[in-house]
């Protein structure tokens, strides 16, 4: 390494206990100029903080103190899709010994991926920093045809300090994956990159699952980019964590295109869920279809900020759709939104549309009328409300997302 | 605007309604001829201690002003907003100007024939009487003559570059118990009020362009209004930038105390120039207990020409204390002009049962770039706000709207509706909404829409029923809606907005 841990230093501007460290661990890996690039982007923010305006809800620079390993392992088991598994622990990768047919795996020592990670500080951070001396800096999935069977990744530490991950996807021209990720915590800090390429007429869903404790941080950084008449279908279920964020830059890089992201959180005390995404439309008809639900308790904090970009020309008969709508269950609960359009193209349909408040009293009266107690009542209405965001997950691990659900209300909501 | 290609389903009186309201029709857009004293050029302790001696101010008054001059220093430029604009030299505006024949006039009759017949060929009544009979104004015909007669009274109070020139009604208005003067004169008269309510509601240290005002300001008006007197009149001050090189910077303060009301209407022109003027005023309206304020703006500070040579940089802070229980604040904006808006009316939803309403219709077109939108705080028990923002947006324009609803902790049963609606006329403009939605309360009920086909279902039913299309029954709807809040607009304003302001909203999106 050209530069000295002092050197790098340098670079930040007051960095955090929390970022010493992580410039001590990047001064460790091998040099690659990829990776260089994505630090110099890491060290222009630092880790993000509220007064950074796209961070002004979601501080992961006051959350972090330091780096350390959290009091618990994994949170929950991942879901229940045990065929075809990458899983991710600490510092440790392991391949499934099958897959599906269609797919193929290339482990890259560097950070070699598609680009774009360096926009967003989580993505820079987690792109400098994925991998290890010798092993594994990117993992690429390449899809050429159909695929006969979901393919599962797992990030999930034994009480690790940090579990950074960067996984790249190249969907070839009329291919399609099926892709399901748990996230569940074991780590003080972990932070997932995926950046997914889809080529012509290319199929991808993505379903998932993230579920941190309450003294971790979680980030989930998605980079995707629709080709012509491709379609990609986003479902996610959070749970948060200390501070945990789901990001998605998504761009409709060809016309015709259609994307659907969808998800919903469900917060209990001390914890923050963060579901931040920004859609360009950067081809003429594409379409974008949004809807994000969220129910928090006392204590809990939940986040949406959604931005729709419609540029000149290239954006024209753009039809995209935005909604967010949660629920404050409990005195002490809040819920933080910014659904926000940027549109230059004319002939185009935005719309956004948020809510928040209490859930309906009259469905209240009338499910306790039939005899169903306060509580129960109002875990089955939260229940149903959340239930409409997750109805694209893949069917097979999409009754578990609902299961999480449910028992978590059942648990929490009085 | 050249001729552009248009989304099917607009108009044309849409499409020619916005270029009616391009530069070359700016109708404002005259300079007077008149002997004006100036400070020297730029910003300096000096300067501040000069325009507070002009005024004859107290000490109290100087130091205030000094406070802020020096926070100032420390402060930067904010950068947030979706506008863009060359770089201002602060050092290289006038911080005052006034007519040289002196500052204020004993009667109307001082008043010097060029201001007088500024404020003619802007159609603002200086003239009691004229306002009172309609004779003197010599009406060119009998229907003309009705209407004058049939106009509802309208105190004025004229503010020209720095100095307030001259402020009617004044006698009438005091039977009421109804202080509406300058304030500059509110100072000497009734210091305890204006010490008592000034920067209450917008602190000096603020944000950068309030405490820029709050060192500089010159002019602006002070409005009382006592403990339940219902003003027998609108109030209105008509403010015009006249001479080169100046910065307008305005204070208005109004006071409406217990169980009051009063409406009160701003409007504001400049001369066309190619050089870009900056204003940047304070508006602070405190409502006490069951007191309501109405506040109108129509703005058409010059906009500069098509491609982007000169207009005026609006900075402006507003924003509404509703500091007693039941009071209601309501601001209605109708924004036409100004090359760059940065202005976000607000309210401050202190007391319980508090009631806050923004209405806004904001048109760009040109190279004119807004980024307006409102905060309504809610911070009192079963506070209430309301927000509907229309924008449209034509030529080479950015049309932005900003807002902030949050719902604190303790504002048990809030509840906010907000629809903000935006229309782009050709494809070389922009429509951005950027609102912000804070919600710590469980039992608050917060709204927003931005999407047309959400307007009220069964009166979309009810006009489709009668064989119109959706298109245009949701046209005739917010039609009808924008009408109806310039109809609270009274007469001159309403008429003046109407004119600014033909343009249906059909085809919107968020």
């Amino acid at each position: 390494m050209a530069l000295s841990v002092s050197d790098l230093k340098d670079k930040f501007r007051n960095p955090g206990p929390a970022e010493l460290e992580l410039i001590a661990r990047y001064a460790m890996l091998p040099e690659s100029a990829q990776r260089e690039r994505a630090f110099e982007a890491f060290a222009e923010t630092g880790l993000p903080h509220r007064r950074m305006e796209a961070w002004k809800w979601t501080d992961f620079k006051s959350a972090i103190k330091a780096v350390e390993a959290p009091s618990k392992a994994a949170q929950c088991a991942p879901l229940p899709a045990a065929e075809h598994v990458i899983e991710f622990a600490g510092s440790k990768v392991s391949l499934p010994d099958t897959l599906p047919a269609g797919i193929e795996l290339h482990e890259r020592a560097d950070a070699q991926a598609l680009g774009g990670a360096e926009t967003v500080p989580l993505g820079a951070m987690t792109a400098a920093l994925s991998g290890r001396v010798g092993g594994l800096g990117t993992l690429i999935i390449e899809v050429a045809g159909e695929t006969s069977a979901p393919l599962h990744i797992v990030t999930k530490g034994d009480r690790d300090e940090t579990n950074f991950a960067r996984v790249a996807v190249i969907v070839r021209p009329g291919a399609s994956l099926d892709l399901i990720e748990s996230h569940v915590g074991g780590a003080g800090f972990s932070s997932f990159l995926i950046e997914i390429g889809m080529q012509d007429g290319g199929e991808v869903r993505r379903t998932v699952l993230q579920r941190g404790s309450g003294d971790e941080a979680q980030a989930l950084t998605a980079i995707i980019n629709l080709g012509a008449k491709s379609e990609y279908t986003q479902t996610a279920l959070a749970f948060g964590a200390k501070v945990a964020r789901l990001e998605t830059r998504l761009t409709h890089r060809e016309s015709e295109s259609h994307a659907t992201l969808n998800g919903a959180y469900l917060c209990a005390k001390g914890f923050h869920a963060d579901f931040t995404s920004h859609v360009l439309h950067g081809a003429p008809s594409s379409v974008t279809r949004q809807v994000t639900k969220g129910a928090v308790l006392d204590g809990g904090t939940g986040v949406f900020q959604g931005k729709f970009l419609v540029p000149r020309t290239i954006g024209q008969h753009t039809d995209a759709d935005m909604q967010h709508q949660a629920l404050l269950l409990e005195d002490g609960a809040e819920v933080f939104a910014k659904p926000e359009l940027e549109i230059y193209a004319d002939d185009v349909e935005c719309a956004h549309g948020n809510t928040s408040g209490a859930l309906d009293p009259n469905q209240l009266f009338y499910m306790r009328q039939r005899g169903i107690p306060e509580a129960q009542a109002r875990a089955l209405l939260t229940e149903a409300f959340v239930a409409e965001a997750l109805e694209g997950a893949n069917e097979g691990v999409r009754e578990a997302m609902l299961d999480a659900a449910r028992s978590f209300l059942t648990e929490t909501v009085r | 605007m050249e001729d552009v290609k248009v989304k099917d389903g607009i108009d044309e009186g849409t499409v020619a309604a916005a270029k009616a309201l391009e530069s070359e029709n700016y109708s404002a857009g005259f300079a007077t001829e008149i002997e004006t004293e100036y400070a020297p050029k730029g910003l300096n302790p000096g300067i501040v201690k000069f325009i507070s001696d002009k005024k004859g101010e107290s000490e109290w008054l100087l130091e205030w002003r000094m406070k802020a001059y020096e926070r100032w220093l420390t402060m930067e430029e904010p950068d947030w907003a979706m506008v863009r604009y060359e770089p201002i030299d602060y050092q290289d505006i006038y911080y005052y100007a006034a007519p040289k024949a002196g500052a204020k006039y004993e009667s109307i009759d001082d008043v010097p024939k060029e201001i007088l017949e500024t404020y003619e060929k802007l159609g603002i009544p200086l003239r009691e009487a004229e306002v009172l009979l309609g004779v003197e104004g010599a009406a060119a015909t009998a229907i003309e003559a009705r209407t004058e007669n049939d106009r509802p009274k309208v105190a004025v109070d004229a503010v020209f570059d720095s100095v307030s020139v001259a402020t009617t009604f004044r006698e009438e208005l005091k039977k009421a118990g109804v202080i509406f003067m300058s304030i500059s004169e509110a100072v000497h008269e009734h210091p305890e009020l204006v010490k008592k309510y000034l920067g209450t509601v917008v602190p000096q240290s603020d944000n950068y362009f309030a405490t820029l005002n709050s060192a500089v300001f010159s002019d602006g008006t002070f409005v009382y209004v006592p403990p339940g007197v219902r003003c027998p009149m609108e109030l209105s001050t008509y403010f015009r930038m006249n001479a080169e090189n100046t910065g307008q910077f305005e204070r208005t303060l109004i006071v409406a105390d217990k169980g009051s009301y009063v409406s009160y209407l701003e409007g504001c022109t400049a001369p066309m120039r190619d050089e870009n003027q900056l204003h940047a005023a304070v508006v602070e309206l405190v409502a006490l207990e069951d007191a309501e304020i109405k506040y109108s703006t129509v703005q058409n500070w010059w906009p500069g020409d098509e491609n982007g040579k000169g207009g005026i940089y609006n900075f402006v802070t507003k924003r509404g204390d509703c500091r007693g229980d039941r009071s209601k604040i309501s601001w209605t904006q109708v924004e036409t002009g100004s090359a760059v808006t940065w202005k976000y009316p607000s309210c401050v939803l202190k007391g319980d049962d508090s009631v806050g309403e923004f209405y806004s219709i904001a048109v760009t077109n040109g190279r004119q770039m807004a980024d307006t939108g409102t905060k309504m705080i809610h911070l009192g028990k079963r506070t209430r706000s309301r927000i509907i923002s229309k924008g449209i947006s034509a030529g080479k324009s950015d049309n932005t709207y900003r807002g902030l609803v949050s719902v604190h902790k303790k504002a048990e049963q809030a509840r906010n509706f907000t629809q903000c609606d935006s229309l782009l006329i050709g494809d070389r403009c922009g429509a951005h909404t950027v609102p912000y939605v804070e919600n710590r309360r469980a039992d608050a009920q917060l709204e927003h829409e931005a999407t047309t086909t959400k307007l009220a279902d069964d009166q979309l039913f009810y006009v489709r029923q009668r064989g119109i299309g959706e298109e245009e029954a949701v046209a005739l709807l917010v039609n009808g809606f924008v009408r109806e809040v310039l109809q609270e607009l009274p007469m001159e304003f309403a008429v003046e907005a109407q004119s600014l302001l033909k343009v249906s909203l059909e085809g919107s999106v968020g």
